[in-house]
């Protein structure tokens, strides 16, 4: 696969934070139609990695492209390419539903149609009652969905999540699930950053474990060649040293 | 327009900001009411003038017919003059509500009718009166600060800073609209209804285009302050407590220790104190022989020196001579006085090129003239009128001529334009 047709491709990548280093060659790529779990411990690297896809960190070396796109030198044109959820979805409580869409669909420069809205919306599993009251009152899941409603508007080839599920209820953590596998089956290239091993097991077609840095275990989990998930839990709940060695 | 549209209803949907433009909007107009309706009382005053005058001369003049005394003529008779507000003078009071804009003279030493008033206190001076110039040196930056204090980190502090700043338009250009919004609101919230005061008050347009284009210019500043401070990237709490000690350095401390230094760098009399040197010398007219004093006025006004001389009876041309004297002996005073004023003008203009508060305030009173140039330039109007006067009045007094009730309607009337 071309780099340009590859929506994410990250090549020996280096992010230094002063004297930190915090991602020392890493190396991952996600085609279209794939979800990719980025697993690893607190300041294993996952969030800078995002950061590096959406533009926001410089790489002290190494190759970042979004479709193509280099998102330090052109981040506006790497962005119309990503859907981003952060950990915490936070939006406007003072606004609607529909209207937080609205808003920021005009801001990825695409349409504000309230039809295509309420498809979005219907399809993401947010009830109608809740499409024009404002966010105030709205529950991490639903906040969740109003996100990934304006993701599924937008028709971007790269969908980032930042801990989707931390939070969510296990019935939220389904239907959000669900979601996502929506999302990879319209040929969207998933890469999702968390720590329930179990739960990326369940969605995920790779995952991949980052330690100081940099993948330390890249692994298929679906198929023949699936991991064994208890083996790989004990491994991964083991002390740092032991997946180091 | 689309994006401009949202980012309206996200801010105008918030309580804060609603508030602040509201309350802005109403000390806007609150203030362009007062000074309209000052300069509307001040106008009233000067248009009330000409009877209030003709009743005061028929007075006078039915008495002084009788015995048809110049001298008398002279001394009773006040003469009006006036400093008529400009158009724009509703905007920035400036100095017309430290200096008289009427003072009724009489052909008598002027110095001390003029510095009589000159007395003012110089803390309740330094703010200014309530007008639309207060509202905007002062209290405009206070609300640039509540609507742009936390534009990046209100949006860090709620979580959504990595969310807008992944979208495409979401990143610098997202900041400079909001600005550029917030801006755009407070400028119409001042700008609307000043350009409406303006063109009640019959301002030329291109004045008001140029007050526009000043009050965009100083709300720019401030915007400018408030994105700097919040590149720090520090918390809304210390962006707005950063801003609010820089407004308070900028627009009260700093001024107030400039003025201070001015005023130490230019040390200058009071007006007061001219007025004083003025009567003293006047009073001490009467303690000395009036010969002297004769020979002292002839030696400056040789054309009056063929008088006939004084006799024993008191004579209104002493009189008036001595008056006159009086104002000579403090002439070099009241030029260096004036001296003094234009210094401390020119170095406060100065000094607006450094702190713009002042420079605000300087342009709008110089285009109100309402400002130290346009008081100057009325006194001298005074003091031109007030020769003319004397000049009247000695064609009589020194020529021993009759003084009826005709004559009071061939003095010389003020013009502000001469």
């Amino acid at each position: 696969m071309t780099e340009a047709l590859t929506p994410i491709l990250i090549d020996d990548l280096a992010v230094t934070y002063g004297n930190h280093q915090v991602l020392a060659g890493l190396s991952l790529s996600a085609p279209a139609g794939s979800v990719t779990a980025l697993l690893g411990g607190n300041g294993a690297g996952k969030s800078t990695t995002l950061s590096a896809l959406l533009g926001f960190v410089k790489a002290s070396s190494g190759r970042v492209s979004v479709c193509g796109i280099d998102p330090r030198t052109a981040p506006d044109e790497a962005r119309r390419h990503i859907a981003y959820l952060p950990e915490n979805v936070a939006l406007y409580e003072h606004l609607t539903a529909v209207e937080n869409a609205q808003y920021l669909l005009a801001l990825s420069g695409g349409k504000q149609d309230r039809a295509a809205i309420a498809a979005a919306f219907a399809a993401a599993g947010l009830q109608e009652r809740g499409w024009d009251q404002r966010l105030g009152a709205f529950s991490k899941g639903m906040r969740q969905k109003v996100a990934i409603a304006v993701a599924l508007l937008r028709e971007v080839p790269v969908l980032l999540l930042d801990e989707p599920t931390s939070g969510l209820d296990p019935r939220a953590t389904a239907d959000f699930n669900a979601l996502v596998l929506a999302v990879r089956g319209r040929g969207t290239a998933v890469l999702m950053v968390t720590h329930d091993l179990l739960g990326a097991a369940h969605i995920s077609d790779r995952i991949c474990f980052l330690e100081c840095g940099r993948i330390v275990q890249d692994v298929a989990a679906q198929g023949p060649e699936r991991f064994d998930v208890r083996a790989l839990h004990a491994r991964f709940a083991a002390p740092a040293k032991g997946l180091a060695a | 327009m689309i994006l401009w549209m949202h980012e309206a209803r996200l801010l105008l949907r918030q309580r804060l900001a609603v508030i602040a433009l509201g309350l802005l909007t109403v000390l806007t107009m609150a203030a362009l009411a007062a000074g309209m309706a000052e300069i509307s009382r001040q106008r009233a005053a000067i248009a009330a003038i000409p009877v209030a005058q003709a009743e005061d001369i028929g007075a006078i003049a039915a008495w002084v017919d009788k015995d048809k005394d110049a001298g008398s003529a002279g001394y009773y008779s006040f003469h009006p003059t006036w400093d008529t507000p400009s158009p724009l003078a509703f905007a920035a009071l400036g100095m017309r509500d430290v200096a008289p804009y009427i003072l009724r003279v009489r052909a008598l030493g002027l110095e001390a009718q003029i510095y009589d008033g000159d007395t003012f206190n110089p803390e309740l001076a330094l703010p200014g009166r309530f007008d639309f110039a207060f509202v905007l040196v002062f209290l405009a930056p206070l609300f640039v600060i509540a609507l742009c204090h936390d534009l990046i980190s209100g949006e860090r502090e709620a979580g959504r800073w990595r969310t807008l700043a992944a979208l495409p338009n979401g990143g610098a250009a997202l900041w400079r609209r909001r600005t550029w919004l917030r801006l755009a609101l407070l400028w119409a919230v001042l700008g609307v209804p000043f350009a409406v005061a303006a063109a009640i008050s019959g301002v030329e347009i291109t004045a008001i285009l140029a007050i526009l284009l000043l009050i965009l210019a100083y709300l720019l500043f401030w915007a400018g302050l408030s994105v700097l401070i919040g590149r720090l990237r520090w918390s809304s709490v210390a962006n707005a407590a950063s801003l609010a000690a820089l407004w308070l350095v900028l627009v009260l401390v700093l001024p107030t220790l400039g003025h201070v230094a001015i005023n130490r760098a230019v040390p200058l009399e009071q007006g007061a104190e001219i007025a004083l040197a003025q009567r003293e010398a006047v009073n001490h007219a009467w303690d000395i022989p009036r010969e002297k004093t004769m020979g002292r006025f002839y030696a400056s006004h040789p054309q009056w020196a063929n008088s006939a001389p004084l006799g024993a009876a008191f004579h209104y041309k002493w009189y008036f001579a001595f008056h006159q004297v009086g104002d000579e002996s403090v002439s070099d005073k009241v030029r260096e006085y004036r001296r003094g004023l234009e210094s401390r003008d020119r170095i406060a203009r100065g000094l607006g090129w450094v702190l713009p508060s002042i420079g605000v305030q300087t342009l709008l009173t110089s285009m109100a003239r309402t400002d130290l140039a346009a008081q100057l330039a009325h006194r001298d109007h005074i003091h031109d009128y007030h020769r003319r006067l004397r000049e009247f009045y000695y064609g009589y007094l020194f020529r021993d001529r009759p003084f009826g009730k005709a004559d009071f309607e061939r003095a010389p009337q003020f013009d502000e334009e001469s």
